[in-house]
């Protein structure tokens, strides 16, 4: 049954992709009212799925690749209603519909045998990584936002306005976007990654294995850290916080790619 | 289909057999005339009502309207059956103004029937203005019919025209970007302070120097909600002069760079040969201020500000030039535009002259009925008497039966005619029917 909420949902959010590929390719923005109540919808049919996954299987479905992808979705799809509904800008939904349409496209085509690390049931991991993930979908709104700045921002300095400058939100609501998205997906982050370690503090005592995913979550967490402090004691704003919030999506993206070691999922 | 045509005929107001579709239109504009010729011909709101008393009295006019502003003079007119009132139309132009015709026509431009159509949907909805999308002229329009109105010169299918003109301008202007972006220096000034900081409420400006567009641009900053105004002066008196009908604060001009960490939005227009402002000012001042934008708009010439500003981040500095060149790539914005606004106008005249050919039917579908329901009628009376005592059972059949035969005749001539109104010779049709059925 779950599947099938999920499938529903999809079916939605391909309203919003249709709309996201309309307004890159045809610079129509016909669809934005429709596609903004689909994934409205979408959004509770999601919810929907994960709570029957979790009631079929009383536990939060979210520590197996499939269901961490559709859980990661639906929070993305979660940081779009809240963002647009303080700032209004049409202009996100087009990074937001398709990265949500093809993580759940994902999670609903992949086939039904899940492989499961008995490691992953224990206990509160699942803190770690719902906390990791509801991050992760607070930064890409961050990135976003920077891609949104630095595109506006050349188009300010080179004082020719093209197509995007008519349809990109201002600089310092964007700036603003990214700083607080910034502040709510950091702490999210930095407590994600506390937990795991104090998980495997419990499970291994001080001698966990470091593998890559470890690794370069650190490197992340630096890069949004160096981010946070130097917007706080040397006021960075603008193009190289927008910057830096790229970079840290990058690690972010490289850091949820990698699955060996400690982290794949067998 | 009987009952909707009919009621559209109602909404018309209208005697059935008024409906014949003769459009014509003749005007000048900025395209066609110098504006020596447009003021001559140009008729003063005050004059209006005689002008259209006059244009109704003229020869094979109708119905009509007047609309003259500074950029165009256009009479719009529906004439007789048979005339062609753009010919009346300049006659009347050139009688009312007692100007020889030969004189006026190598300015105007005369439409006919949908081309008259189309250029009233076209002004209406700004595709046709100077500046393209500017909203004046739909309220111009208005007027212009409001007077006919009043005069009893718009009371047909010529009200129709510009009721349906009025939607369709309404619709170009919401479905395409022609009156979105701004065309003149001052309110690109404006529009590029929201595209910097959102909401201009709780910004600063500040105001070095003074001059009529600097202050222009400010006020329009102003009412558009920014916080509060300095001004710096060479001399203090002038700025205090502005201050006080501006409701800002003077500041002395040594205070510059202080008044400078405070403003968000800086116009610059004084009279000084050389930079007041450096680039190496650009991260003082932005240090002092944490970095928050700034946008410097410098108006003087020479210029006030060194262009190298620009490349600093968190400084956007627009010279005259550059609200210049802003305003030319609003304008293109605005073209590329009207040519999707173009396409809705063909549309909807197209739209708009099939309903008006099936309207132009009606009367003659409406007789034909009345006339054979007559027939019917007459026929029964006549017959009645020798029927002797019906059931009501059998007044009903013989109800149906002459009804019947009625609608099958009537059926063929009425599908033949609204047909025939999609094709241009739609009269020969009528004529040909109202003969056969011998229709007054």
């Amino acid at each position: 049954m779950s599947q099938f909420w999920l499938r529903v949902t999809l079916i939605l959010y391909s309203i919003g992709l249709a709309h996201a590929l309309l307004t890159v390719f045809i610079r129509r923005a016909k669809l934005f009212r429709v596609a903004l109540g689909a994934i409205s919808l979408a959004a509770v049919f999601h919810l929907v799925s994960i709570v029957e996954q979790a009631a079929a299987t009383r536990r939060f479905p979210i520590t197996d690749f499939h269901h961490s992808v559709s859980f990661l979705a639906f929070s993305i799809t979660c940081a779009f209603l809240i963002a647009y509904a303080r700032y209004r800008f049409q202009a996100l939904s087009v990074f937001v519909f398709p990265l949500v349409f093809m993580l759940t496209l994902s999670a609903a085509v992949s086939s039904g045998a899940r492989l499961e690390d008995p490691l992953l049931r224990s206990g509160w991991i699942w803190l770690h990584v719902l906390l990791l993930l509801a991050g992760y979908a607070m930064l890409f709104v961050t990135f976003a936002a920077g891609i949104m700045y630095i595109l506006q921002e050349r188009e300010l300095k080179s004082k020719k306005p093209r197509a995007f400058h008519y349809r990109l939100p201002p600089l310092e609501q964007l700036d603003d976007l990214a700083h607080k998205t910034l502040a709510a997906g950091f702490p999210l982050m930095t407590l994600g990654i506390i937990s795991g370690a104090l998980w495997a503090a419990a499970e291994w005592g001080s001698r966990w294995p470091l593998d890559p995913k470890i690794a370069l979550s650190f490197v992340t967490w630096l890069i949004y850290l160096g981010l946070i402090f130097s917007r706080w004691t040397a006021g960075w704003r603008g193009r190289k916080a927008a910057y830096f919030a790229i970079a840290g999506f990058l690690a972010t993206v490289a850091t949820w790619g990698a699955n060996s070691g400690l982290h794949s999922f067998k | 289909m009987r009952s909707k045509v009919a009621s559209d005929l109602r909404t018309s107001d209208l005697g059935p057999v008024d409906l014949e579709m003769n459009f014509g239109l003749v005007g000048l504009s900025h395209k066609s005339a110098p504006v020596e010729i447009r003021e001559r011909l140009a008729i003063p709101e005050a004059a209006l009502p005689q002008a259209l008393e006059a244009l109704r009295r003229h020869d094979g006019i109708r119905e009509g309207l007047i609309l003259s502003t500074c950029n165009r003079v256009e009479v719009f007119a529906r004439g007789r059956p048979g005339g062609n009132p753009a010919d009346s139309l300049v006659s009347f132009l050139a009688g009312y103004h007692r100007l020889p015709a030969g004189e006026l026509k190598p300015h105007l431009y005369q439409y006919a029937q949908r081309d008259a159509i189309r250029h009233v949907f076209r002004v209406t909805a700004s595709l046709d203005s100077m500046v393209v999308g500017e909203p004046q002229i739909l309220g111009q329009v208005k007027n212009a019919y409001a007077a006919a109105r009043a005069a009893g010169t718009a009371c047909g299918l010529l009200e129709e025209v510009l009721m349906r003109a009025f939607s369709v301008a309404k619709k170009v202007r919401s479905e395409t970007g022609i009156a979105q972006s701004a065309v003149s220096i001052s309110y690109a000034a404006v529009e590029l302070a929201r595209k910097i900081f959102g909401s201009l409420e709780g910004k600063h400006m500040l105001l070095v120097g003074a001059g009529k567009m600097s202050e222009l641009a400010a006020r329009h900053l102003l009412r558009s909600g920014a916080a509060s105004l300095m001004i710096v002066n060479r001399s203090l008196e002038r700025a205090e002069e502005l201050a006080e009908a501006f409701g800002g604060q003077a500041v002395p001009f040594e205070r510059l760079f202080d008044s400078l960490a405070h403003a968000d939005i800086v116009i610059t227009s004084t009279g000084a040969p050389h930079f007041i402002l450096k680039k190496e000012d650009g991260p003082r001042i932005l240090a002092r201020r944490r970095n928050r934008p700034m946008f410097f708009i410098d108006i003087a010439v020479p210029r006030d500000v060194d262009p190298e500003l620009n490349k600093i981040d968190n400084i956007f500095l627009y010279d005259i030039d550059d609200l210049q060149q802003v305003v030319e790539a609003n304008l293109a914005e605005r073209r590329h535009e009207a040519q999707r606004g173009e396409q809705i106008i063909e549309r909807e005249v197209d739209r708009f002259l099939a309903r008006a050919r099936t309207l132009e039917v009606v009367p003659t579908i409406v007789s034909l009925q009345e006339r054979l329901e007559e027939v019917r009628r007459g026929e029964i009376e006549r017959l009645r008497a020798r029927l002797g005592d019906l059931s009501a059972e059998q007044e009903q059949a013989i109800e149906a039966l002459t009804r019947g035969i009625v609608n099958k005749i009537l059926h063929e001539p009425i599908t033949h005619l609204k047909s025939a109104a999609q094709e241009p010779d739609s009269r020969k049709a009528i004529d040909l029917i109202r003969r056969i059925f011998n229709l007054k």
